[in-house]
């Protein structure tokens, strides 16, 4: 080793400093990581939000040199005022996985060769080109994420919606929160929670509907657990159809059977009515009753079409309704005790308490999502516990710019950055602000999610390109969707950071610059807009996502739709962007001040940030002299709907006796694509396994790390039990961590979905159990 | 081994010592109604509810009483359980209290005059079948050529600042709040951010023991 007498003096500094904290502590001794070469040891911090979760967690990266070394989370965010997860502090490790896609790869006699990127963008802009030319412009389809940044997802629907005059624009929070939207749309009339995390600090009960947040938000539901310790008056109801660390946390724990939080929603309903506890001045002031079709199906069949039709309904006959929903009835369905049943009822209508309701997967993944997202604000809205510090129902979401690229922006099938493409001012707004002639974007929504994949299988569509997300390992029924992308004739461009099983189905692989490498924005569950900067360089070759799209756009002739340069490029399309929300309902902060801030929250007016929106205190955009004012419906009104119980697609039966429900562990992330990467996540949780009650488990002759075999009609999967462990599902049903792309669970799930939403319910289908 | 004379260092700690004088801090957890939600995650019910209970005041005292050397010398390899540093009956007299009355709730000892270690496993009750008195005796029956590995090292993290990984397995020290909090814990795996009660969201298990696995893919 060569020191030069600087270094060196550091060096020694630096290993007295070490040998004196050894005299002091004996034992200590630091940690040993690979050093980094020619380093200063002065480290700089930049904010950023968090790349993994929706909670958004601001953190600071500390830079040294040209890497980023350290994480810590940022005092000024009001979203975790300094405290990360795990996964937030050890992020930046995510970045320097030894398999990083730097380079271009194209597919050349069924083998995958490394290609300068600009020839890679060639090629992708001429098979658009020959794909449109040969089989309409309905042929080529973009599939995005709710992990693209804001520009991404911009200037996605720009290219694809505006220029290509296609809807064929997709994002993988289809999956996620589509559910959370249209319950949000038929509720309230605009999108997004009313309520912020600051609830966390002024509610005394906290009901998780099927919603381990102990896990998937842990920053939060640390805040909650802070709260119930420091002021003593608060409870948690863990309302879930699994043992997990958050009922461990939880007051009270209920179990109810796999979707009868149906039946159990208006069963509080029920009990609010009857011992009048309804709110009626609030209720007479701000609600009106509606109903819609029932009986709606499941989407299971290619081309399935729904359009729900909603009729009025008076009180008197909302309540009719409900008759069917006693506790006691309800009990029978749910397994839910009639008490527990009456328990929550209570918490919900004591005036005196405030209580916030949270819920993330559990409700949305679920082919009545938009129905339970519903049913739960009917609970609010009837106590009138909504829109007020404390009190309200709060939609979390899973993925960090979920709400911010793919709900603001638009970037489903049926979207626009404001409103939908079936409105002729919205599609007239878009063209104007993207200087296209009129008529360019096509007034009908092609294909969801879901029947996007059923089209690129059945050949409908030709051309797709995924960016930041993994549907390989993500979709349900997995081999229908595998196969239908690796069948002849069909061209998969995946820009990503990582090789995946779905970069394994790629005709083009573009290396992608990830998080920090890039400046971006991303856009959390309680409105907040955050934006980074370019921390440090992306590796080799790899280019932004927004950038390989404007790319390729200008390529294909749009050089007038996209004339920003490099340098300055997020910022121009953030300005350009924000024309589409002008107004008190939706205003968005300018770039500038997001610059400077840990995230702002929209609307943004007047230089102020909106917390709680229809309440004139802190909405700008509610009516004067109104108590509330939900502006989203035509009616000035929240609606309370009249929805059904009705029962999953798939329902154990005595061949298929589980029910299988899947989801997260709290060290990885998604499908691990980045946390199996890095070295303390992946060795916290190896593997993925399945849960088994203990006494299924001893039926089965299953003992804890035995290989169980997992069959549905769709298909199998073997893996090993896991008894006891991180959680415990009840007698009868298994669950499955969807992380580990050695053990895709998806090849046996089902891809039926919430016919309003469209979103798939990962959480239920019937499977059957073998020691393998 | 005698109980030590040494007196309560600073300001702090004398304070801390009047406030818990003589009386238990950890309160005991209640059970539920169902077995297995104590059993599953490691025993995570524990950490919760601890973390409730216990007063902050509690959580947040030291007292420097116990250090990692003392803390290794009643051990015979990391992870044994450690043998019992004060008199003691010879033979268990089937009252399980003896030892729990004081290390199930922590708080000061005026008999030792040192705040006492709180059990991570308060449910186990018969103590004697792992933790034996430590005594002198005059000559050994025959040496033995016992060794065994370096503890643990303190402060390991996969990247600066960042919450150290755990380095110990869980099996019966499931309840971080026992040993890395109060006056009772070893000073150098005293944690100073005793406030934050959801331990695992930040720091999870890597053994140090253990070999450092690697993700490769399959295909």
């Amino acid at each position: 080793m060569n020191l030069d007498r600087r270094s060196f003096l550091k060096c020694a500094a630096a290993c007295s400093a070490m040998a004196a904290a050894g005299s002091i502590f004996p034992g200590i001794s630091f940690a040993d990581w690979k050093k980094q070469e020619g380093a200063s040891g002065m480290i700089t911090w930049k904010k950023a939000p968090c790349r993994f979760c929706g909670t958004g967690c601001g953190v600071l990266v500390g830079v040294s040199g040209d890497r980023a070394v350290a994480v810590k989370g940022d005092p000024n965010c009001s979203v975790n005022k300094g405290l990360c997860c795990v996964k937030g502090y050890h992020s930046v490790q995510a970045l320097y996985g030894a398999d990083r896609i730097t380079t271009a790869k194209v597919k050349r006699d069924g083998k995958m060769v490394e290609v300068p990127i600009k020839e890679a963008l060639d090629i992708v802009a001429a098979k658009i080109k020959e794909t449109i030319d040969k089989h309409g412009k309905n042929s080529v389809a973009i599939y995005g994420s709710g992990q693209w940044t804001i520009p991404d997802g911009y200037v996605a629907s720009k290219l694809f919606k505006g220029c290509l005059g296609t809807n064929n624009v997709e994002a993988n929070a289809r999956l996620c929160m589509s559910s959370a939207v249209t319950g949000f749309m038929t509720s309230f009339g605009i999108d997004e929670p009313m309520g912020c995390y600051e609830d966390i600090d002024h509610a005394n009960v906290f009901i998780t509907w099927g919603n381990n947040m102990a896990e998937m938000h842990p920053v939060l539901f640390s805040r909650i657990l802070a709260n119930r310790k420091r002021r003593k008056d608060v409870e948690i109801i863990d309302f879930a159809t699994r043992s997990t660390r958050s009922s461990q946390a939880s007051d009270k724990s209920i179990l109810f059977k796999p979707q009868t939080d149906l039946a159990v929603a208006n069963a509080i309903c029920h009990e609010i009515i009857r011992n009048n506890w309804v709110n009626w001045d609030f209720v007479n002031k701000h609600v009106s009753f509606h109903k819609g079709k029932t009986n709606i199906g499941y989407g299971l069949e290619d081309k399935f079409q729904f359009a729900d039709q909603e009729e009025p309904l008076t009180f008197d006959q909302y309540k009719a309704f409900l008759d069917d929903y006693t506790p006691e009835k309800v009990e029978k369905i749910s397994g839910v005790p009639a008490r527990d049943i009456k328990y929550m009822a209570a918490l919900y209508g004591d005036p005196i308490k405030k209580v916030t309701s949270f819920w993330c997967m559990g409700m949305n993944q679920h082919t009545r999502g938009t129905w339970i997202n519903n049913l739960v604000y009917n609970i609010h809205l009837l106590v009138g516990k909504i829109s007020t510090p404390g009190s309200g129902p709060f939609s979390l979401t899973g993925q960090p710019s979920a709400c911010g690229t793919v709900r603001e922006v638009g970037t489903l099938t049926h979207a626009l950055p404001h409103g939908g493409v079936a409105n002729a001012e919205d599609r007239a707004m878009a063209e104007k602000i993207w200087d296209l002639p009129a008529g360019s974007i096509d007034p009908k929504p092609t294909y969801h999610t879901v029947e996007m994949f059923r089209a690129l299988d059945r050949g409908d569509i030709r051309f797709i390109w995924i960016q930041v997300t993994n549907p390989m390992v993500t979709l349900p029924k997995l081999k229908r969707y595998r196969e239908g992308a690796l069948k002849e004739d069909r061209f998969v461009v995946v820009s990503d950071v990582y090789p995946t099983p779905t970069t394994d189905v790629a005709d083009v692989i573009l290396p992608a610059a990830m998080w920090i490498e890039k400046e971006g924005l991303f856009g959390n569950s309680e409105r907040r807009t955050q934006h980074w900067e370019q921390i440090v360089p992306p590796p080799g070759e790899a280019m932004s996502d927004t950038w390989q799209i404007i790319e390729v756009a200008r390529r294909l002739g749009f050089e007038k739709q996209f004339p920003w340069s490099e340098t300055e490029y997020i910022g121009k399309i953030w300005e350009e962007y924000r024309r589409f929300h002008e107004g008190p309902k939706h205003n968005m902060a300018p770039y500038t001040v997001l610059k400077e801030r840990s995230g702002v929250q929209w609307p943004f007016v007047n230089g102020k940030e909106t917390r709680w929106r229809f309440n004139p205190v802190y909405d700008p955009a509610c009516d004067k002299g109104r108590d509330f004012h939900f502006y989203g419906q035509k009616d000035n009104r929240a609606w309370i709907w009249a929805r059904p119980y009705e029962p999953a697609a798939e329902s154990p039966d005595k061949e298929y006796n589980f029910w299988l429900n899947t989801g997260r562990v709290i060290e990885h992330w998604h499908t691990g694509s980045m946390t199996m990467r890095v070295p303390v996540l992946y060795n916290a949780v190896p593997s993925s396994y399945v849960e088994i009650h203990p006494d299924d488990a001893a039926d089965l002759g299953v003992v804890n790390g035995e290989m169980v075999k997992i069959i549905s009609r769709r298909g199998s999967v073997t893996m090993p039990a896991s008894i006891l462990g991180r959680g415990v599902p009840p007698r009868g049903q298994v669950f499955v961590p969807f992380f580990d792309e050695r053990y895709l669970i998806n090849e046996v799930t089902l891809d039926a979905f919430c016919p309003i939403s469209k979103q798939p319910d990962y959480k239920k289908c019937a499977v059957k159990l073998e020691k393998a | 081994m005698k109980p030590s004379e040494k007196t309560i260092g600073s300001l702090g700690y004398l304070l801390a010592a009047v406030c818990f004088l003589g009386i238990g801090i950890v309160q005991i957890i209640p059970a539920r109604a169902s077995a297995d939600l104590l059993l599953y995650d490691l025993g995570g019910e524990s950490l919760y509810k601890q973390y409730d209970i216990t007063p902050d005041s509690y959580l947040s005292a030291g007292s420097g009483d116990r250090n990692l050397n003392g803390f290794y010398d009643l051990r015979q390899y990391p992870g044994s359980p450690p043998r019992i540093p004060h008199p003691a009956e010879d033979s268990f007299s089937g009252k399980t209290q003896n030892c729990l009355s004081c290390h199930a709730r922590g708080g000061y000892s005026p008999e030792y005059q040192k705040f006492i270690p709180v059990t991570p496993h308060p449910d186990k009750e018969l103590c004697y079948q792992c933790h034996v008195p430590l005594k002198e005796v005059k000559r050994r029956f025959q040496e033995n050529n016992w060794e065994s590995i370096n503890p643990p090292r303190l402060g390991r993290s996969a990247l600066g600042g960042s919450p150290p990984m755990i380095p110990h397995s869980l099996q019966l020290r499931e309840n971080c709040i026992a040993c890395h909090t109060g006056p009772g814990a070893v000073v150098e795996i005293r944690i100073g951010h005793a406030a934050r009660g959801n331990c695992r969201q930040c720091h999870v298990p890597m053994v140090q023991t253990e070999p450092v696995r690697v993700f490769s893919r399959t295909r």
